[in-house]
């Protein structure tokens, strides 16, 4: 037990510095979100009316409150579950625009990465059991495909498979055409849906498949080489129940672990991707929100991924003191 | 955790499923079906720089109303048209008539306009959308209604300079649905918003929103097309795609090379100059606190002589840009106002020994290294741009050679954006290639106003307040006066005296650097719509972010 009181003491004190980490490190931050606002719009050739003039310097000229009444603020809103407007888009609250953009990131980033999971150890079992074969010729191909820049490999899928064949469309999570008013719960908009996050899927599939394959074979050629796989083979069982129930159970465990790091991390979304294929997600919103001084966007966006990715490894820690002895003792 | 090999293969077969699931979906969408019954023609899609997520917001107060707002929905009194001088083209209201001395305004409104909520379009909602609490006016001292369909401003001074922002860029909203709302600038008026424009809103997403035809539109000529859907796009090499795979119509965006997307003929493609000066900002101005050689008037004058413009057009800009006036007056529509003598545009190419006369009359000695300097002080600067304005930081890159020439050194540095707007805030910089606000319609008062004006500057290290914009913190009383004269009259002699003494004074202080009008790429489908501005046709600025411009555009295009 006295572990567990340790281990939830433990994560409480990293919550409440990531907090005031998030807090703190966005307005250390030189700029500020009136004249980056301003300047956009001049930028992109805009015209600003007297009207809005006004409206501008009444959204920007927070108050200058001092930094403690602002971080005292922060924790009461905070605890009152108001993660305040967003000014980018304002006045729009941030959690419901982050409640927006979760469900289109858990679901696609989500998805992608539990198959790039199962697909990477599975070819790493493959190329680690067959290893000195033409198998593991796969390696070096995963790690290129992983090494090569993300954006560059989705651009070329878009003016390829989209542009050039249309096969796929080029953005969006849904087709805009056939539903100008909304996502809706219907067979059509879900179809819809699973066509629109193909390429983007399979675009981060190949991108990161590699890191997995790569880790997971080098796991399986050590673990073929443990004693126990050696006494399964001396007693004659198959070569399928020993790659099987043999090695590559216990040459996926590190996998595991970064596997539940990675799931946390599914909740900042994929910020390349989003940009490229115009796909909603959290990525987004975090990009936009740090370009523009959007604090309470930003403050929102990074609670989420802090407080999950905590949870995750919280999770992990657990399950962890649970299947290995050791971990409890040692701490 | 124990598995058996049923588990396992059970679980195969649902994989198996969902991507039968998947591909079966493939072949049942097709993005391409463009909709609109009535069998007329296609909804047009349009790109006017919305990012997703869209955020529904149609309040025309509100720094971040969705494109479409001002001019599909909501309607100033008058047209301007930024391409072009001519006389502005009425709207809502149908005439207006200045007082001598400018101090009064009396405008005669269009009859029988009707929101389209079916309400009609009053005096009173003219009135309360000059004064109500968003808007608030400070020079004007009171609106008043003379009779149903006219209506008299007055003023404490003269305004006849405030003319646009009157006429032409201020929006008329219902007075039945505004009055209700307490806040006017959190106001999101997401839900049909009740307008006099051309179109009014049909549904909107996260991700695009679709404006349909008003039938209750005061012009019955107008507008022609049924349906329009404005995108929200992430990044502008998607925008592309899009065009190239006949999905979007009409946008207003850079392409380097625009052939790739006209070569098959679907696609129109006006090349415009935009209104805004890209300029270089000079901390000009020693007795205010600026820092380094570039106080000094020969340095910023020789440097500009110097600059290759033609150079850093064709290796920066893509050859799209075209040169600025030294009197930054929007050349092609501004020239009535430049002073007798003034050169019309900045020289394209270098003049090398000019500068160096130029530095050498003003007692600098060419130094051993190449570089010019004058009692220790030697004629080097840094240029800033800001990361990722690529266009911006290669030109910095093509400066440092050009200036070398004429034995000036410069610095090319790139900062943050963030940076950037802080040293232009505090006067903490010595060059930084940026652009400033031209102004919308044919008369540059506004910029003179607001970027050479003392008023409009402070010292060096206070931060510039919210209206002020004189980054180069230039100063001269002739200058403020001259402005000052040209506000109280709406003669064009009088007020061209006034700026021949400023465009004089400009043109000899340098405080900033003209440089060039960036192009503005507009590519619009003349495949199934007709009716798009043309250069024989400027009836109105063509780029699709621009609110009033692109909306009258829209309502004037037909289906083919």
């Amino acid at each position: 037990m006295k572990y567990y009181a340790r281990r939830i003491a433990f994560y409480l004190v990293t919550l409440w510095a990531a907090i005031s980490l998030n807090f703190l490190l966005p307005r250390l931050m030189p700029g500020d979100a009136r004249s980056i606002f301003i300047d956009k719009f001049m930028r992109r050739g805009g015209e600003i009316t007297p009207a809005m003039e006004r409206s501008i310097d009444l959204v920007f000229g927070e108050k200058d409150a001092s930094l403690w009444e602002q971080y005292v603020r922060y924790w009461g809103n905070l605890l009152k579950g108001d993660l305040g407007v967003s000014i980018t888009k304002y006045p729009t609250p941030v959690s419901d625009l982050i409640s927006d953009a979760l469900p289109w990131t858990l679901i696609l980033v989500g998805t992608a990465t539990i198959i790039s999971f199962f697909l990477g150890v599975g070819i790493g079992a493959y190329a680690g059991w067959k290893r000195g074969t033409i198998a593991d010729a796969l390696i070096p191909g995963m790690t290129l495909l992983q090494s090569v820049p993300y954006f560059w490999v989705a651009l070329i899928f878009v003016a390829y498979f989209s542009v050039a064949l249309g096969w796929f469309p080029i953005i969006g999570g849904y087709s805009l055409r056939d539903f100008p008013a909304g996502p809706e719960w219907s067979w059509a908009f879900i179809g819809s849906a699973v066509y629109h996050g193909v390429l983007p899927a399979v675009t981060i599939i190949i991108a990161s498949v590699g890191g997995w394959v790569l880790g997971m074979r080098n796991m399986m050629v050590s673990t073929l080489s443990e004693d126990y796989v050696v006494t399964a083979e001396a007693k004659g069982l198959t070569k399928g129940r020993i790659f099987t129930w043999y090695a590559t159970r216990n040459a996926a465990l590190p996998s595991m672990a970064s596997f539940g790091i990675t799931l946390g991390f599914v909740v900042a979304g994929s910020i390349v991707m989003e940009q490229v294929f115009t796909y909603p997600g959290v990525g987004k919103l975090m990009i936009n929100a740090v370009q523009d001084k959007d604090y309470a966007l930003m403050q929102g966006v990074f609670l989420v991924i802090t407080v999950t990715v905590l949870a995750a490894n919280f999770l992990m820690d657990l399950i962890y003191g649970l299947i290995d002895p050791r971990a409890r003792n040692n701490v | 955790m124990m598995l058996t090999k049923r588990a396992w293969r059970k679980a195969a077969t649902v994989a198996l499923a969902a991507a039968m699931l998947a591909t079966s979906a493939c072949g049942s969408n097709d993005d391409k079906g463009k909709g609109g019954e009535g069998g007329s023609g296609p909804t047009l899609a349009i790109f006017s720089g919305s990012q997703t997520p869209i955020v529904a917001n149609f309040n025309p107060y509100s720094p971040t109303a969705l494109p479409g707002t001002l001019g599909s929905i909501y309607e100033p009194l008058f047209f301007y048209n930024k391409a072009k001088v001519g006389d502005p083209m009425p709207m809502l209201g149908e005439s207006f008539e200045w007082s001598k001395d400018g101090k009064s305004l009396t405008v005669k409104l269009r009859k029988n306009v009707k929101w389209n909520d079916d309400k009609p379009l009053t005096a009173d909602d003219v009135i309360y959308s000059f004064t109500n609490e968003a808007v608030k006016l400070e020079y004007v001292n009171e609106v008043k209604k003379v009779d149903d369909n006219t209506i008299e401003f007055t003023f404490k001074d003269p305004q006849f300079t405030n003319e646009y922002a009157l006429l032409g860029a201020t929006y008329i909203v219902p007075k039945h649905v505004f009055s209700s709302q307490k806040d006017l600038v959190t106001f999101t008026n997401a839900t049909d918003p009740v307008g006099t424009g051309p179109f009014k809103l049909k549904a909107i997403t996260d991700a695009s929103y679709n404006v349909v035809k008003n039938d209750k539109y005061w012009d019955p000529e107008r507008p022609k097309i049924k349906e329009v859907q404005y995108l929200g796009i992430d990044g502008s090499s998607t925008a592309e795609s899009l065009f190239k795979a006949n999905q979007l119509d009409y946008s207003t965006m850079f392409v380097p090379d625009p052939k790739t997307l006209t070569g098959n003929g679907r696609l129109g493609y006006l090349h415009m100059s935009s209104p805004n000066p890209i300029s270089i900002l000079t901390c000009s101005n020693a007795e205010y606190g600026c820092k380094g050689a570039q106080t000094d008037k020969a340095v910023r004058q020789a440097f500009s002589k110097a600059l290759n413009r033609d150079e850093i057009n064709k290796k920066a800009y893509y050859g799209h840009a075209s040169l600025a006036a030294p009197t930054f007056t929007l050349p092609g529509r501004d020239e009535k106002w430049i002073k007798d003598g003034l050169p019309k545009l900045v020289p394209g190419s270098a003049d090398v020994a000019g500068a160096k006369k130029i530095l050498e009359d003003a007692g600098y000695k060419l130094g051993s290294d190449g570089i010019y300097a004058k009692g220790g002080q030697k004629a080097s600067f840094t240029v800033a741009s800001v990361e990722g304005w690529s266009d911006a930081n290669a030109a910095g890159q093509l400066m440092v050679a050009q200036a070398k020439a004429a034995g000036i050194q410069v610095k090319a540095e790139t900062v943050t954006l963030d940076q950037y707007t802080e040293m232009r805030q505090n006067g903490k910089f010595e060059m930084i290639i940026s652009a400033l606000f031209g102004t919308p319609v044919s008369d540059p008062y506004t910029l003179y106003l607001n970027y050479f004006t003392t008023q409009a500057t402070t010292k060096v290290g206070t931060a510039l307040g919210p209206k002020q914009t004189n980054f180069a913190r230039y100063a001269n009383p002739k200058v403020d006066e001259a402005v000052k004269k040209a506000a109280q009259t709406n003669d064009e002699g009088i007020k061209k005296e006034a700026y021949a003494v400023i465009q004089q004074a400009i043109v000899e202080d340098v405080p900033y650097i003209p440089m060039f009008h960036g192009g503005s790429q507009t590519f619009f489908n003349q495949k199934d719509f007709q009716g798009w501005p043309s250069e024989e046709d400027l009836y109105a600025f063509p780029a699709s972010w621009d609110g009033l411009q692109a909306a009258y555009v829209l309502s004037k295009v037909s289906y083919k």
